[in-house]
């Protein structure tokens, strides 16, 4: 969050400055003064003196030190000595030259501290329309995921139906058989719970937060995901394998949007292998530790691949390649990886399809 | 339920919907056996009882409808009661064309069901009873001589016996000697059941035995 300084913040960070300059200038007036320092030195040193304190203090502070540094200079160092009035040239110049340093350099950063504060604001805002996007994203992939989302609920929900039903008939009659029933009904609430678990993950995926990171388990993150698509890629004749290494170290990221990303990186997977009939039709979901601790995840398919020339173009926003889409998935993943710390892209396989790799910081 | 042993195969990949059809179908006394997936049934050796097949029309693998294919093709005949998490109508369609008893939508309620497998199982008794007297005809024609069959196919088609005798250039004695030879090996208290018989061997794909 952008925090902007209180109006009592500001003029107690004044007031301080005005004393602190206040103190200099008495300090360097006593040692000068025992030093027998020249009048155009310490006019000078006085200016440095003045323009630290405009650097950031408020017009009236600074004008305050210079008016203190001009009588300092007038009373102590310019001759005659101990008394205040217009006698020399420098008593001219000085104060003119104190109170314009003054005016110009606390204008000139009051200027530069509204425009980092536009800078922060607009970033800010950026920020938030990103998050805004990806949301939008979310929902969208929901919708185009609606079919197995169904599928996932009705089936638990067949499951107690039909528990519930036979939990009655085991009861039913003169012989009732209470342990066939009971097992029926322990069914019907494991079963029930599965059908919340799948909520509770739709309504997370679909919530709209800021950016929440944690340390995550990215293989449990992948596996929750997979279990998403999996119905849709058996559906298609779509063998989807994972093969997570057991090593990994934690990352910190933000669950929903890494699996954001994984489920793009599948969809898009699923989408280029839906025509492809003269071979086997593969999707490999791995995860490795690098050198660096670092963990790669990698999604490779047997689709359609990508030519040399879109290989980087893809990551651009409304490039695209398919005829439905926005083009706006693999840059959202592409900027949600990177404010992850991580690095996202994709190579042509050997064979055919495409691989698409990201890594992700480890969390010490 | 009609028949003591009858017995309810199940296939449907999820686990849970598994569980539950076996109980359910256990809890009204039916002997149930359950796959994961249409390999897996396949596979597995089947008792040559009354049954019938629950399945679910989307599986990994090889899908439901293959699945029928498949049995039509190896000449599995065994009433099938397709079950679905959505059922669009081309492939239900398609599966009562291919001869499914019934097609339900998950969540079904119970009673439909069990009427469904009680059809299923009625249908495939009859179709079994069917099947054994058909078999125990194709023996007994079995026994019968390539002399006795000429003359049992000319009798059923109307002809009188002298008719027989001329067809076959032989004498009307000989002919009512085969007539009688082909009645008792056959079994037929009538010549009406003869012809029967002789109706059912002729829908058999198995008359060149």
């Amino acid at each position: 969050m952008l925090k902007k300084p209180s109006q009592s913040y500001r003029f107690w960070q004044s007031a301080a400055l005005f004393l602190s300059g206040g103190a200099a200038l008495g300090l360097l007036s006593l040692i000068c003064f025992r030093l027998h320092v020249n009048s155009t030195t310490v006019g000078l040193l006085f200016l440095i003196v003045v323009v630290l304190v405009s650097l950031r203090a408020s017009l009236l502070s600074a004008a305050l030190v210079a008016i203190i540094a001009y009588f300092c200079l007038d009373y102590f160092f310019t001759a005659p000595l101990f008394t205040l009035g217009m006698n020399q040239a420098l008593d001219y110049v000085a104060p003119i030259a104190y109170l314009l340093i003054a005016v110009v350099i606390t204008r000139l950063m009051q200027r530069v501290r509204k425009f980092q504060e536009e800078q922060k604001r607009a970033e800010e805002t950026l920020r938030k329309s990103q998050a805004e996007l990806a949301h939008v994203r979310r929902v969208v992939t929901m919708g185009e995921l609606a079919a197995s989302i169904a599928h996932e609920i009705n089936q638990p929900l067949s499951a107690i139906v039909n528990n519930g039903s036979a939990c009655l008939r085991w009861l039913a009659g003169d012989a009732p058989n209470v342990l066939e029933a009971q097992e029926a009904a322990r069914r019907i609430v494991r079963d029930g719970n599965r059908a919340a678990e799948v909520i509770t993950w739709i309504r997370g995926f679909l919530r709209k937060t800021d950016t929440e990171k944690s340390r995550l388990d990215i293989n449990q993150t992948i596996r929750e995901i997979v279990t998403v698509i999996e119905r849709e890629a058996v559906e298609s004749g779509i063998e989807v394998r994972m093969d997570l290494a057991s090593d990994l170290p934690q990352v910190l990221g933000d669950r929903v949007q890494l699996q954001q990303v994984v489920l793009n990186l599948l969809m898009n997977s699923l989408e280029s292998m839906a025509l492809i009939t003269e071979r086997r039709r593969e999707l490999l979901i791995s995860t490795r530790k690098q050198e660096t601790d670092k963990v790669l995840v990698t999604v490779r398919d047997s689709g359609m691949g990508i030519d040399g020339e879109s290989l980087e173009k893809i990551f651009d926003a409304f490039y695209t390649t398919k005829t439905q889409g926005m083009g706006m998935g693999l840059a959202i993943s592409r900027s949600i990886v990177e404010d992850h710390g991580g690095e996202l892209w994709a190579v042509t396989n050997d064979g055919s399809g495409a691989t698409f790799q990201f890594t992700l910081l480890p969390q010490k | 339920m009609q028949d003591e042993q009858a017995m309810v195969f199940v296939v449907d990949d999820d686990e849970s919907v598994r569980e539950s059809l076996e109980s359910l179908l256990r809890s009204v006394g039916l002997r149930v056996a359950a796959f994961a997936s249409a390999q897996e049934f396949l596979a597995s050796p089947r008792d040559d009882v009354t049954s019938c097949l629950v399945l679910d029309l989307r599986l990994p693998g090889q899908s439901g409808l293959d699945l029928q294919k498949r049995l039509t093709e190896l000449d599995i005949q065994i009433p099938i009661v397709f079950i679905t998490g959505h059922g669009d109508i081309p492939t239900s369609v398609r599966a009562m064309k291919a001869g499914a008893m019934e097609f339900l939508t998950k969540p079904f309620a119970d009673q439909d069901l069990l009427d469904a497998i009680n059809q299923a199982i009625e249908r495939d008794q009859t179709a079994r009873q069917h099947q054994a007297s058909l078999a125990e005809i194709l023996r007994r024609y079995g026994t019968l001589t390539p002399r006795e069959r000429e003359v049992m196919e000319l009798v059923v088609s109307g002809l009188l016996n002298k008719q027989v005798a001329a067809e076959l250039n032989v004498s009307n004695v000989t002919v009512k000697v085969h007539r009688r030879q082909v009645m008792q090996k056959m079994r037929a208290g009538s010549f009406a059941e003869l012809v029967k018989m002789s109706e059912k061997l002729k829908t058999s794909p198995a008359r060149s035995l």
